[in-house]
């Protein structure tokens, strides 16, 4: 039997092969397209946009702030004073900024957020409202206004959907979405977003933490044991 | 004639006296080999009869399902009637399954704002209980990274960190399944159980994979997870709004991934991580609806990509701000 | 009754060859019947085991979502070096008409039906959904051929293991019915083989090369690794095999069989040992962070340095087995040469199996460090199919045996 014969055979048989096998390669790539897509992915506004009947609903502070009396009158009702009550009846220190030289009311409250004096934000002609830096009046309600005063950048990327988060739909044609306010996470008075604890983390096998963070506290350091 | 007569009854008086035909063509030594062979039979049987019990869990006509793009209207409407069913049986919860479509028109991407996120890991939680995760390993298919800032380098991230976050020298950076443009992982399934659909996500046919865990090795972003066991999930813990692509309670044996709670999106709704985000650091959306959150962030946003130089074409952005 | 004699089929004939087969496979004397009863009861553990994980989930193995292959693959890959390394008989003996090598080259082919055996075994023990194999089998599954490499592995393995047993199964029955075998039935598939044998393994070692998410495997050196590996350890393995057929049987293969495959072993340790040298160097040199899974390997991370002994040992067993190799006495029927390929096959196990699988997957792709250390399940199992694997080994070999020495001819006249 001729070695060359049979070295002949099996590049034929290769040869035959590998035709064979891309014949079948061609069919498999045309059967990888997607033959059950209801439509090809076009830049459309018709589905998402024109059909848009959900709003996207901005949490707002019901009003100004109050404060609560101690104690009950005589027929055991509680009340609760407005910002007006006593700063239409005294003298505005436009200067203050901090809480440290008041001592009446306001005691303790921690102020950190900027330079800023308490009326650069407050109204002292309008004690109910805020104002902006020209001085015209923003109520309570609109907040979110004064806040974009300075902070444009994140209101810009606020109403872009990139600030804040949101609850809802994405696709307002099927659903509202419902976003917060810049007060629901940001204290104006200390707006810094405070630090949390990690609740939750996943318990991987033999994932156990290096030894540094037996330094933590928290939950997750004592579940590894 | 009459001779042989005498002769034939010699011959059936003489074999008479001889033993059955059966015993005759078998020797001894075969009859020992038989029992042998028999007994190690036996055994082989014994051996592998927990397979009974394994085979208790599966039915046939499971065992005879079709891949989910074959399945006719009905047949998928037998099949959801089953897994329902079977819900039920198992974990004594009530359950919806549908059969979620892509929206047409729609690309989803998702990007994360690094210098908001504070590695809180609500989003994980969210995602555990969102999808019907295992309980007793807080499963999830999110995973946060602290990393040091100054550096991309995951080598000197870490995945344990835990206590008060965030931590003045660290970012987080979360990681879940990039719903990749050249998936590695779709490439490498060998009865292609997983596939990625027109609005980008990469979805998985639990009921058709053969738990090889070839995409799991492919996946360059941890994205997949396998059942190593039945998923335990108390009755009452279960998200009974569930979809046969995404967070139905999955079978052993098989691989599973984040899906951008395609029950959830390709119903209009945030994915559930987005929701529960506090920071607000997560953003999603249709790519190809020009006026929607995530094409602002790419259009204005310096948005980079993990791991670009393997060319998988993720679908999720990170952004800093 | 006729005097005339009947016609000799194969209808008739191939039957009896396989009864005649199996009556003598259970023949033998009293060392056989205790290894070939130890064989059995370590695959029975193996597949009591298996039969556990599928019951019990794969939870039951020490593998976990970080690291997500772990012995079973190391021993597939392994198998798959072992049956690649038959070729290394296939071609002095038919490319370059060593008339010597002619003689024995068959025992190389059933040492390849044996380990490809075990190799598709390894597959199957690794799956988590095993009773869903059939999706794969092309028109009643999915078969995602060309795009994922483990078809092309399903193809290949499978055809390679159809072409040895054709080949040994042909010439085995033309032996047994005495007659000449003819060369266009199986000489076309003999050289079919030296290409399909080297395609096994490349198929092999590019599942693995071609994950972009691995960098400890994404090198393009790894097919040729993978090569350089399995032809010493498939050559060796086949060396022991010979050692063993003359201790039990008396059989006397001719000397420069071996010799030539100790050549063999020569060159290619030295390749692989060079490649080796290449790999650890680019990755060191270079200094980046594509080294944390080599860093690993060789001397531990972050505190973790469970593959580490491992590893030394491997190259250890390597260097020793290499150096004995290049002795003159390794050239002669000695110890020296059965020492050496004792160690080289368990130093390019360790190498390949649990020092390549295993580091591919840490660091995780995310950097987390998950160690892997194998579960007394999974050794089990992997003892069980080697249990397998020797057993049709053995009776394979027997078979060979019994046929080339004459004892199991057909007693029909032949044509």
């Amino acid at each position: 039997m001729p070695r060359i014969a049979s070295l002949f055979f099996a590049v034929l048989l290769c040869l035959f092969a590998s035709m064979a096998l891309a014949a079948l390669w061609q069919s498999g790539m045309r059967a990888n397209t997607p033959t059950n897509s209801a439509a090809e992915p076009q830049v459309s506004q018709a589905t998402v946009h024109s059909n848009e009947a959900h709003p996207v609903i901005i949490r707002k502070p019901s009003g100004p702030p109050r404060i609560e009396l101690a104690g009950r009158d005589p027929q055991g009702r509680t009340a609760s004073v407005a910002c007006s009550t006593c700063h239409s009846v005294r003298q505005a220190n436009l200067e203050n900024k901090t809480a440290a030289t008041l001592d009446e009311f306001h005691q303790g409250m921690t102020f950190n957020h900027g330079n800023i004096t308490c009326y650069a934000c407050h109204n002292p002609n309008e004690p109910d409202a805020l104002r902006l830096a020209d001085g015209s009046s923003v109520a309570y309600e609109n907040v979110m206004t004064l806040c974009s005063q300075c902070h444009s950048k994140q209101a810009e990327s606020f109403a872009h959907g990139a600030h804040g988060g949101m609850n809802g739909h994405w696709d307002l044609s099927r659903g509202p979405q419902m976003k917060n306010n810049c007060i629901d996470c940001h204290d104006p008075h200390v707006p810094k977003y405070p630090k949390m604890i990690v609740g939750f983390k996943p318990k991987d096998r033999f994932n156990e933490p290096s030894n540094s963070e037996h330094q933590q506290e928290g939950t997750a350091a004592h579940d590894k044991h | 004639m009459t001779n042989t007569e005498p002769n034939n009854t010699q011959q059936a008086e003489s074999s008479a006296k001889r033993s059955l035909p059966i015993v005759e063509n078998f020797t001894r030594r075969a009859v020992v080999k038989g029992g042998f062979a028999t007994l190690g039979a036996a055994a082989f049987v014994a051996a592998v009869s927990p397979l009974r019990q394994a085979a208790k869990s599966t039915t046939a006509v499971e065992f005879m399902q079709q891949h989910y793009t074959e399945l006719s209207p009905e047949q998928k409407a037998d099949v959801i009637a089953r897994l329902e069913a079977e819900t039920k049986e198992k974990y004594g919860a009530d359950v919806t399954i549908a059969d979620d479509r892509p929206i047409p028109g729609t690309k989803f991407v998702y990007a994360i704002n690094l210098s908001v996120c504070n590695g809180n890991g609500k989003c994980v939680e969210a995602c555990h209980k969102e999808n019907n995760h295992d309980r007793s390993t807080n499963q999830s298919y999110i995973r946060v990274i602290e990393m040091p800032k100054g550096t991309m380098d995951m080598e000197k991230g870490s995945t344990t960190y835990s206590g008060i976050v965030p931590k003045d020298d660290k970012f987080y950076l979360p990681v879940q399944c990039q719903q990749c443009d050249e998936p590695p992982c779709v490439d490498v399934c060998p009865v292609k159980a997983t596939w990625k659909e027109e609005d980008g996500i990469v979805v998985v046919d639990y009921n058709w994979c053969i738990g090889c865990r070839y995409c799991e090795a492919a996946c360059p972003y941890h994205a997949r997870r396998f059942n190593w066991k039945q998923p335990e999930v108390p009755a009452e813990e279960i998200n009974p709004d569930q979809s046969y692509l995404s967070n139905r309670v999955r079978p052993v044996g098989v691989v599973e991934k984040c899906t951008y709670c395609l029950h959830r999106t390709r119903r209009g709704k945030l994915p559930a991580c987005l929701e529960a985000c506090p920071t607000g650091a997560r953003v999603f959306g249709n790519i190809l609806d020009k006026n929607s959150n995530i094409r602002w962030i790419l259009e204005n946003k310096r948005v980079y990509i993990l791991k670009e130089e393997l060319g998988t074409k993720p679908a999720f952005f990170y952004y800093f701000d | 009754m006729s005097s005339i004699p009947l016609k000799q089929t194969a209808i008739t004939s191939y039957p009896k060859f396989i009864g005649r087969a199996l009556w003598l496979a259970t023949e033998g004397s009293f060392a056989f019947y205790a290894w070939m009863t130890v064989l059995t009861a370590v695959f029975l553990v193996g597949a009591n085991a298996w039969a556990n994980q599928v019951a019990g989930g794969m939870i039951t193995t020490n593998m976990t979502d970080h690291v997500s292959w772990g012995l079973y693959i190391a021993n597939f890959t392994f198998c798959v070096g072992l049956a690649a390394g038959g070729v290394m008989m296939v071609i002095p003996a038919y490319l370059y008409d060593d008339e010597e090598m002619h003689k024995v080259v068959i025992i190389g082919e059933a040492v390849a039906i044996a380990a490809i055996v075990m190799c598709t075994l390894n597959v199957v023990v690794d799956l988590g959904r095993p009773d869903r194999f059939w999706h794969l089998i092309p028109g009643i599954g999915k078969f995602n051929w060309p795009m994922s490499m483990l078809t092309w592995d399903v193809i290949v393995l499978n055809g390679y293991l159809l072409i040895n047993l054709h080949v040994v199964g042909y010439l085995l029955y033309m032996r047994y019915l005495g007659r000449k075998p003819n060369g266009w039935w199986y000489l076309p598939f003999v050289f079919l083989s030296i290409f399909w044998a080297i395609s096994i393994h490349t198929v092999t070692a590019f599942l693995y090369c071609g994950l972009g998410g691995r960098p400890f495997w994404n090198s393009a050196l790894l097919a040729p690794r993978f090569l350089a590996s399995a032809f010493v350890s498939g050559p060796a393995f086949i060396i022991l095999v010979m050692r063993v057929l003359r201790l039990t049987t008396g059989y006397t293969a001719p000397a420069s069989p071996a010799r030539t495959l100790i050549q063999i072993i020569r060159v290619a340790m030295t390749i692989n040992l060079l490649m080796l040298v290449s790999e650890v160097f680019t990755v060191i040199y270079t200094g980046s962070a594509h080294a944390a899974p080599l860093n690993y390997l060789f001397f531990g991370d972050h505190g973790k340095s469970g593959l580490v002994p491992w590893i030394w040992t491997a190259i250890g067993m390597n260097l020793v087995g290499t150096a004995l190799f290049f002795t003159p006495a390794a050239l002669e029927r000695s110890h020296v040469r059965i020492l050496a390929c004792l160690l080289v096959i368990v130093g390019i196990w360790i190498e390949k199996g649990m020092g390549l699988i295993v580091p591919g997957f840490i660091p995780s792709t995310l950097h987390e460090i998950v160690e892997y250390s194998p579960s007394l399940l999974e050794w089990k199992v992997v003892a069980g199919i080697w249990g397998l694997g020797l057993i049709i080994l053995t009776l394979s070999l027997k078979l060979i045996v019994n046929v080339f020495t004459g004892r199991m001819h057909t007693d029909e006249p032949t044509t």
